[in-house]
């Protein structure tokens, strides 16, 4: 059996890749993406730390997150065509209105 | 015997009597959910949510404190009370002012109000949990309504803009906070606060020491924070003010006081890490907020940027971890729900007419125009600079007599200078309005419900600053009632 430690340092790598897209990506439905992969990876975290502590606590705590980031997916997709609609575009530096 | 039979008869059945305040706010947003889909009547829409939230703001003084319900989800005890109440009234403010706001900018949606009441159940469930999924589930309800009322705006791009940066930022928030909270529960097995507390008491390892820099990353990301306050500036200009103004004030004082919960109850013993955690991020975000709104020529965006300095003012207390410390963020944070709501529903209430574009020069010859108008913003303006005796001014001495109690010098002295550098821009909104002939002809035509908002916040910023008493009291009673609940189950 693969011990806990690996999945927590994948969870842990897939957090790190997530946030980094968030920061480097241009294109908003990429940014949308990252932020549901940072997510997905404390799914992992939660369900690894249950087999550490032989518990089932934690996948209930994954239904909450599921739910909330499919919200903030819905709400995201939402903004992004209202976006598009509007812009006709979906990279960040020629969207950006607000500044200073 | 049915599976729910079977369930009530093992855990018994949860005390409803004292969730009756998030019942009726609940019943509140469903009803007026319903309403908008059959009416047109605005009117009786607005007057549906104030009367709700009203009834449940008094329904809270009817509770009796220190039950925990929901099989240990919810504590209901005097300081979640206090600061329901305070969210619940204030709420109704905003909700008054903004109904003249949005039809007169031509971008009214039902929809304003129900999301509003939502965003205030969330706040309600987070400032009352001794657990970190109610907390999570409260935050999130409040973050995900906001998200979607920042970006109500009819055919506006900047309010789509800056709702799609909070989205985003916020989210990255959210997963932040929710890897911290897997960290921890790997960590102890646990997400009570009580017994988080039993297993880590004060050993500090490296694991814990991450989970909980990352809680309070997250948690200062939704406190917009420096450095990670991207978003503030952004989403509150580009919100409808008086929801810029909700957000600059309700939802904030919520989330300090569920920053100042998770971290006494959860980790009192490990107070090392995070009070030095919150000095440099409040010392952080008084220098930026500060000097990035002294180059500010839109008075909303400098507010935004001052709701920034004032974050770091607050948290600045918890660099203090002691009963002194507690006791001035609980006060800061009370009195800064006046003058917050005071300065955006003013900004609000002018917006209204055409040729109002909330730019500096606006402001010019205002007293002129509008003299007891003007003499209400210079209160607030005084009061956010902290000059007594306006509250501001108490706020800033709490605060600055618990740094310097426990030693922190440093972060006393950014504070007292930071607030000197801030009279650059609170005074020069002063200066434009009293020193300048009115650049245009005409005066404003202001609603009588933003004049008397405006007015009675001003008194009460003025009534407070000279008797701080009560509110003093007030938070000295929730510290204690904070601090023995730590380990309490």
């Amino acid at each position: 059996m693969v011990p806990y430690e690996y999945y927590v340092a994948l969870s842990g790598l897939l957090m790190v890749l997530g946030l980094i897209g968030v920061i480097v990506r241009k294109n908003i439905i990429a940014m949308l993406i990252s932020t549901e992969l940072m997510l997905n990876a404390v799914n992992i975290a939660f369900v690894a730390f249950d087999m550490k502590l032989h518990d089932v606590v934690g996948q209930v705590f994954v239904f909450f997150i599921l739910t909330i980031a499919a919200a903030e997916a819905a709400i995201g997709l939402g903004l992004i065509m209202a976006i598009y609609r509007m812009k006709k575009d979906v990279d960040v530096e020629k969207l950006t209105e607000l500044k200073g | 015997m049915t599976i729910v039979q079977q369930l009530v008869a093992g855990l018994g059945v949860p005390n409803f009597q004292v969730l009756i305040p998030e019942i009726i706010v609940l019943i509140t947003a469903l009803l007026v959910f319903v309403l908008e889909l059959f009416t047109k009547s605005r009117i009786l829409i607005s007057t549906v949510s104030v009367v709700g939230l009203a009834v449940g703001a008094l329904s809270i003084l009817t509770i009796s404190e220190g039950a925990i319900t929901l099989y240990g989800l919810y504590i209901v005890d005097s300081f979640s009370l206090a600061f329901k109440f305070f969210l619940i009234v204030f709420t109704i403010l905003a909700i008054v002012n903004l109904q003249p706001y949005v039809e007169s900018k031509k971008t009214y949606y039902g929809e304003y109000y129900y999301l509003i009441i939502f965003s205030l159940l969330g706040m309600m469930i987070m400032v009352s949990s001794p657990n970190l999924v109610s907390f999570y589930i409260g935050l999130e309800l409040m973050s995900v309504s906001t998200y979607i009322l920042v970006g109500l705006w009819k055919k506006d791009y900047k309010s789509k803009e800056g709702a799609f940066k909070y989205l985003i930022m916020g989210g990255a928030g959210t997963a932040i906070i929710s890897y911290a909270i897997a960290l921890i529960y790997g960590k102890t097995g646990s997400f009570d606060f009580a017994r988080i507390f039993h297993e880590v008491q004060d050993k500090s390892d490296i694991g814990l020491t991450v989970a909980v820099a990352l809680l309070i990353v997250g948690l200062a990301l939704k406190a917009s924070a420096v450095p990670f306050h991207f978003w503030t500036p952004d989403a509150y200009e580009a919100a409808p003010t008086p929801i810029t103004g909700f957000m600059a004030s309700v939802s904030k004082i919520a989330t300090y006081a569920v920053i100042l919960r998770v971290m006494v109850e959860a980790f009192p013993l490990n107070n090392a890490i995070w009070s030095y955690g919150w000095a440099v991020l409040a010392g952080v975000s008084m220098v930026v907020g500060n000097f990035v709104a002294l180059k500010q020529k839109n008075v909303k965006r400098m507010l935004a940027y001052s709701s920034i300095a004032h974050t770091g003012y607050i948290l600045a207390a918890l660099a203090s971890p002691n009963g002194m410390g507690f006791t001035a963020l609980i006060f800061y944070s009370l009195v800064y729900l006046f003058m917050a709501l005071g300065g955006f529903i003013f900004l609000s209430a002018f917006e209204k007419n055409g040729n109002w574009t909330n730019d500096i020069e606006d402001f010019k010859g205002l007293a002129k125009k509008h003299p007891i108008m003007a003499l209400y913003m210079l209160i607030y303006m005084f009061s956010m600079l902290g000059i007594p005796p306006t509250v501001g001014f108490m706020g800033k001495f709490g605060v600055f007599l618990a740094l310097i109690s426990s030693n922190v010098w440093w972060l006393a002295v950014v504070l007292v200078v930071t607030s000197i550098v801030s009279a650059g821009y609170y005074l020069r909104v002063v200066a434009y309005m009293y020193m300048y002939e009115p650049v245009k002809e005409g005066r404003f035509y202001l609603n009588p419900i933003e004049k008397f908002t405006v007015g009675f916040l001003a008194v009460m910023v003025l009534v407070i600053g000279i008797y701080p008493t009560v509110f003093w009291e007030i938070s000295n009673v929730l510290t204690s009632v904070l601090i023995m609940n730590i380990g309490v189950r």
